[in-house]
């Protein structure tokens, strides 16, 4: 028998406001991806790179500075490398800005082009706990006689999404950023570090916004979890393999693939082809070093194919958009 | 003065393709326990669904507590609770976690909404399973965690769709005890969607029977019961024959039943002569039912009236 009073209580209070209701969605929809280990394991494993990049940006700010503890160290070893170190130093004083901008700008581009596949993996294995769920446990129903509308359950569904990929690719590049700078000999880095993380941030924004509304589309095209995975991960596979074949025969093909378009879109944010090229002309060493690089690698980086990315990518989200519609109703 | 309408349609219409599943609803009901009656196909969720906005309507319109349906979605899905037939859980989570999401969704704050699932969940009988994973509740256990959601964020009005379905009779009893005290006890109206006429017989005060979208009928309990007043149940301790002897003599037909009962088709828009038989012949009976099938007899009438004019 209960020993305490289990009748009906009426509550008088005040309701929070329909942003508390969506963060509500968002919040247990990370909550569920992150009761998933191998989830969980792959985002340490992302914030475990981005302190790696930062003791690069450690030991390349160190590389940087005159005198620094670093460039003593590897005097020890190697007295070239020392001599490169202080021509670099040197050339730091004179050219802060383009030094510390162009080291760092090229380094993030590569970072986050290597850790948005972690990002995209990891949201592979999101996209069944999006919309699949519900649909296969008719908890859209739930949702609807709940006091959120349609609109506010996908912008909880999507804030899922781009929280997760916050949490697994723009949160680690950011802290990264933030570290590598914080351990640098000058604090002035960050302000010359700051088209990095600008270009980071708008890249961040633009491919996480794409990313989630694509996964939504996806989450709603099956009700069997197995299956909006597995399209996920073939679409992405498939256009990693078709891009670089379709190169040659019908280049637009390539922007069926939404991982080339993000790439051109990036390419087009932080324009690596630019710092090479200052790098080059501006420290005859690193000139020697970057001739290396093909004319053909080098006009690939510096024309992106910016507009036929963002035609596809448009095309992209309103076929998820349409797919949503479609399939996100409480019957 | 009577109390203010919880439910108000005029020609309200929901068309599937070719099929018309509510034809000009016109309806005024006041607060109080409703039940919804009809065969299957008959209506009764769609009117639930449209009235909730789970489903846009065609045409006509429709207001839930005053408010219109269709233009404050939110506001009016705030007020109320609702339990579908089907299963409809979040898989993954436990009860108490499902129970306290949804209040949130509902726009409770985080502390008072886990204290209120709590709550429910004593309130509707829940012991420890609370912890367990929804996925592996029994189909009574889910009927009382979709009441505890319905009803966590304490709405005005809560609409339950075939509630007791899947239930054994014990089950059902406790559930249909819980929903009666809503009303009864704490004021929330209840619209109860069934196809059980006794459970509805049990609980309702007001009465919608709908057939082939239309309303064939909306009086309460008591009005539908006088209309059929025409037969009653009597429970006699022995002396059956006499009481044969009696009702043969006014011409009644008298039938006993299965229960131990006898019902009396006395024929009269009272019960008085039957009352005045019973004491000119010194019978003195246990309990007299009056009019016990009347629900069904109106039901059964309705949906013939309804099939011989479609």
């Amino acid at each position: 028998m209960p020993i305490h009073d289990i009748s009906y209580k009426h509550w008088d209070g005040v309701h929070l406001g329909v942003w508390h209701r969506r963060l509500a969605i968002a919040r247990h929809g990370l909550t569920a991806c992150l009761r998933n280990k191998w989830m969980r394991h792959a985002v340490v494993l992302c914030w475990g790179s981005a302190l790696a990049m930062t003791g690069l940006l450690f030991m390349v700010g160190q590389l940087l500075v005159a005198d620094s503890v670093v460039v003593q160290w590897v005097g020890n070893f190697n007295p070239g490398l020392q001599s490169f170190a202080r021509l670099l130093t040197t050339w730091l004083e004179q050219h802060p800005e383009i030094s510390v901008r162009t080291t760092q700008n090229v380094l993030f581009y590569f970072y986050c082009a290597l850790l948005l596949r972690a990002g995209i993996f990891i949201l592979g294995m999101a996209v069944p706990l999006l919309i699949t769920q519900d649909l296969a446990s008719n908890a859209i129903i739930i949702y609807s006689s709940k006091a959120v509308s349609r609109a506010d359950y996908l912008l909880g569904k999507f804030s899922t999404a781009f929280g997760l990929l916050a949490m697994a690719w723009l949160g680690p590049v950011c802290a990264a950023w933030f570290l590598g700078n914080l351990l640098t000999p000058d604090w002035g880095f960050f302000w010359h570090a700051r088209a990095a993380i600008f270009h980071t941030l708008v890249f961040g924004l633009v491919a996480m916004t794409l990313l989630s509304l694509l996964a939504l589309g996806v989450s709603a095209i099956s009700s069997k979890e197995k299956s909006t995975a597995a399209i996920w991960y073939v679409w992405w596979i498939l256009g990693g393999v078709v891009a670089p074949i379709a190169v040659k025969t019908r280049p637009w093909l390539q922007h069926l693939s939404f991982n080339y378009n993000l790439e051109q879109i990036a390419l087009a944010i932080f324009r690596p082809a630019e710092d090479l090229t200052t790098a080059r002309e501006s420290i005859p060493i690193l000139g020697e070093m970057l001739r290396d690089v093909s004319t053909r690698s080098m006009s690939a980086l510096s024309t992106p194919a910016l507009w036929g990315a963002v035609t596809w990518s448009w095309l992209m989200v309103f076929l998820a958009a349409w797919i949503i519609r479609k399939r996100v109703k409480p019957e | 003065m009577s109390a203010p309408s919880v439910i108000e349609t005029q020609a309200l219409s929901k068309v599937y393709g070719p099929q018309r599943a509510l034809d000009g609803v016109d309806l005024k009901v006041a607060p109080g326990a409703i039940g919804l009656l009809g065969p299957n196909g008959a209506g009764k969720s769609t009117l639930m669904k449209c009235l909730l906005q789970l489903q846009p309507i065609t045409s006509g319109s429709a207001k839930l507590l005053g408010r219109e349906v269709g233009r404050e979605g939110r506001e009016i899905r705030k007020r109320v609770g609702y339990t579908p037939e089907q299963d409809c859980h979040i898989p993954g989570m436990v009860g108490c976690e499902y129970v306290t999401y949804c209040a949130q969704l509902c726009g409770l704050p985080f502390a008072v909404a886990r204290q209120r699932a709590h709550e429910m969940l004593d309130f509707v009988g829940m012991g420890q399973e609370r912890y367990r994973k929804i996925d592996t509740y029994s189909t009574g256990m889910k009927q009382r965690l979709k009441l505890a959601q319905a009803i966590v964020h304490d709405p005005e009005i809560v609409f339950l769709d075939e509630p007791t379905n899947g239930l054994d009779p014990k089950g059902q009893t406790q559930i249909l005890e819980l929903v009666h005290s809503l009303w009864q006890t704490y004021g929330i109206t209840v619209v109860l969607s069934s196809h059980l006429l006794n459970d509805v017989d049990r609980l309702c005060e007001q009465i919608i029977i709908i057939a082939r979208g239309r309303v064939l009928v909306h009086d309460t309990l008591e009005n539908l019961k006088a209309r059929n007043r025409r037969s009653a149940e009597v429970v006699i301790d022995g002396r059956y024959q006499e009481l044969q002897a009696a009702c043969a003599s006014r011409q009644w037909a008298c039938e006993p039943l299965p229960n131990g009962h006898v019902k009396i088709a006395h024929q009269c828009a009272s019960l008085n002569p039957l009352l005045a038989l019973l004491h000119e012949r010194k019978l003195a009976p246990l309990e007299i039912i009056p009019s016990p099938n009347a629900l069904e007899e109106t039901f059964v009438r309705a949906l013939e009236l309804s099939h011989a004019n479609p």
